[in-house]
C-alpha cells in the first residue's frame, strides 16, 4: 500500500528518491520529473511511495491525461474514414479503428454512431500523438470492452473512478448485496450503470455519487446506508 | 455600505491571506483568494484542445484572461493580464503537454489595494490545485513608499491614495529569482534595493501559506485514509 508522505511543491528537489536511485532503478510517476541527475517535483501534493521503487505526487487533478492500458469510457463523436473519433475527456479526442472490435473485418464493420458509449482500453498515449483506443484484447476477444447499450451514464471525479477500480473495493460489494446491476467505470471519471428498472438505475447512480462527498472513513457508513438511497 | 472590516496590520506586514479551493465546479481547478479585503477568483483549464492557429508542437499555448469587477477589461486590466502571462511563461512547464492549451481566468471580486500581487498569487494557487505542471511556484508582493517616505508592505486601498512610488515584485520559490518588476513614481535606487529585500522576505511568507493550504487540502483526506488503513489491518 502507498505510504502517505510529506507535501512537496513544484520545483522542489527530492533527495530521498535520489538516494534510492543510487542503488536501484526507480519509477517516477505523475508530478515528478528528472532534470539531469536530480529528481524534481512539478506538482503540489503529498509524495507517495509504493514498494519497491515507484514514486508519485498525489494530486486531485480533475482533467484526465491518458496513459497506456487505462480503461476509459468514451462517447463516439464522429466517423472519419476508417477511424471513429471518441471523446474521453482528455485534451484531445481519441481515435479507434473500425478493426479494433471483436470479429470486425473490412466487410463486417461495427455499427457505431455518433453519441454511442464505448468502454475501451487506451492502446497508446503520448503527449505528442493522439491517443488510440481498442475494444479487443491481444487475442482478438472483446472481454468486457465494447459498446454499452442502454443504461445510465454520468461523470464523477477522477479520484472516485480510481477508488471504485481498486482491487476488492468495498463499495461495489456493498451495493451487490442490495440489488443486481452492471457497472463500467473509466479512470477518466466516467461511470455507466445498468440495473433491472429505471428506478433502480437512478438510485444506483445516486448512491455512487454520494460516495464522492464521503471520503474514505465514511465509506463504510455510506455503504451501510445504501438501502436508503435505493429506496428513496 | 457593507464593507469588510479592515484588520489593522503593521506597515511591514502582509495583510491576512485566505483561500478556498475549487469553489467552481466546471473548471479543472479554481481558487478564491483574498489578501486583506482584496478578493479574486482564479480558474484554470488545462490541458485542453487548442485552436490550430495557436498550436505549438514543442509546448503548450498559454492563455490568460483578467476580468474586472464590473465592465469590460480596459488598458489597466490588459496590463495586469500581460504581467500574469509573463510570469506564467517563465514558470509553467509547457513542454509537458505539447499541442494543448492551458487557460487561466482571473476574476476580480473586490479591489482594495495590491491587486496586481493578489491576482498573481491566486493564479499560482489555481495552477497548483489544477495539477498543471510548474517548474516552480511563484509569489508577488506589492509595496509602496508613502508621503513620509516610509515603506508600506501590501498596502490597503486607503493607504495607496497618497503614495510617492509603488512597486510590485514577483519571485520564484526555488532560487528566489525575480520574475517581474513593476514600478511607478519617483524613488532612489537605495529605496528600490531596500524594498526588493523587504518584498523578497515577505514572499517567503506567501510560499509558506501555499504549502500550508495545500497540506490542509490534502490533509483532510489523508488523515481519514490513515484511519482506513489501520482499520484494514485489524
Amino acid at each position: 500500500m502507498a505510504t502517505s508522505g510529506t507535501i512537496v511543491m513544484p520545483g522542489e528537489r527530492i533527495a530521498s528518491i535520489e538516494e534510492v536511485a543510487k542503488t536501484k532503478r526507480v519509477i517516477l510517476g505523475p508530478g515528478l520529473r528528472r532534470v539531469d541527475d536530480t529528481v524534481v517535483a512539478s506538482k503540489a501534493g503529498p509524495l507517495r511511495h509504493k514498494e519497491p521503487n515507484t514514486f508519485w505526487v498525489d494530486n486531485y487533478q480533475r482533467r484526465y491525461v491518458p496513459a497506456r492500458g487505462d480503461l476509459v469510457l468514451g462517447i463516439v463523436r464522429s466517423k472519419a474514414g476508417d477511424l471513429y473519433r471518441v471523446d474521453i475527456g482528455a485534451p484531445e479526442t481519441a481515435s479507434i479503428s473500425y478493426l479494433a472490435f471483436e470479429s470486425a473485418t473490412k466487410k463486417n464493420r461495427p455499427d457505431l454512431n455518433p453519441g454511442d458509449l464505448i468502454y475501451a482500453r487506451v492502446l497508446n498515449a503520448s503527449a505528442d500523438i493522439e491517443p488510440e483506443l481498442v475494444c479487443v484484447n491481444s487475442n482478438g476477444k472483446r472481454g468486457k470492452l465494447g459498446v454499452l447499450p442502454d443504461g445510465f451514464f454520468f461523470k464523477c471525479s477522477l479520484n472516485l473512478g480510481r477508488v471504485l477500480l481498486r482491487e476488492n473495493c468495498p463499495i461495489l460489494a456493498a451495493i451487490t448485496r442490495q440489488l443486481p446491476y452492471e457497472i463500467a467505470v473509466g479512470v477518466n471519471g466516467r461511470i455507466w450503470v445498468k440495473a433491472h428498472s429505471l428506478r433502480e438505475t437512478v438510485a444506483l447512480a445516486k448512491a455512487i455519487l454520494a460516495l464522492e462527498q464521503a471520503g474514505y472513513a465514511e465509506t463504510d457508513k455510506v455503504c451501510d446506508n445504501l438501502g436508503d438511497y435505493l429506496e428513496a | 455600505m457593507n464593507l469588510p472590516v479592515k484588520v489593522a496590520v503593521a506597515k511591514d506586514q502582509l495583510r491576512r491571506m485566505h483561500c478556498e479551493f475549487n469553489p467552481l465546479s466546471r473548471c479543472d481547478g479554481s481558487v478564491m483568494y483574498s489578501q486583506g479585503a482584496s478578493v479574486v477568483i482564479s480558474a484554470v483549464l488545462g490541458p485542453v484542445e487548442v485552436k490550430s492557429q495557436n498550436l505549438s508542437i514543442d509546448g503548450s499555448y498559454l492563455e490568460c484572461n483578467y476580468r474586472p469587477k464590473a465592465g469590460l477589461p480596459q488598458v489597466k486590466e490588459r496590463l495586469r493580464e500581460a504581467a500574469i502571462k509573463d510570469i506564467l511563461d517563465l514558470t509553467v512547464l509547457s513542454e509537458a503537454y505539447p499541442r494543448s492549451k492551458m487557460s487561466i481566468q482571473v476574476q476580480e471580486l473586490e479591489d482594495r489595494g495590491s491587486m496586481d500581487a493578489c491576482a498573481v498569487n491566486s493564479a499560482c494557487l489555481a495552477m497548483l490545485i489544477g495539477g498543471l505542471p510548474l517548474k516552480c511556484s511563484f509569489a508577488a508582493v506589492h509595496c509602496i513608499i508613502d508621503e513620509q517616505g516610509d515603506y508600506v508592505l501590501d498596502p490597503d486601498h486607503s493607504e495607496t491614495a497618497h503614495q510617492r512610488a509603488s512597486f510590485t515584485f514577483a519571485f520564484d520559490s526555488m532560487e528566489g529569482n525575480l520574475l517581474l518588476i513593476q514600478t511607478k513614481g519617483a524613488f532612489k535606487i537605495e529605496q528600490f534595493n531596500d524594498i526588493e529585500c523587504l518584498c523578497r522576505s515577505a514572499s517567503q511568507e506567501i510560499f509558506k501559506f501555499y504549502r500550508s493550504q495545500i497540506a490542509k487540502f490534502h490533509g483532510a483526506s489523508q488523515d481519514i485514509k490513515a484511519n482506513h488503513e489501520s482499520m484494514e489491518t485489524i
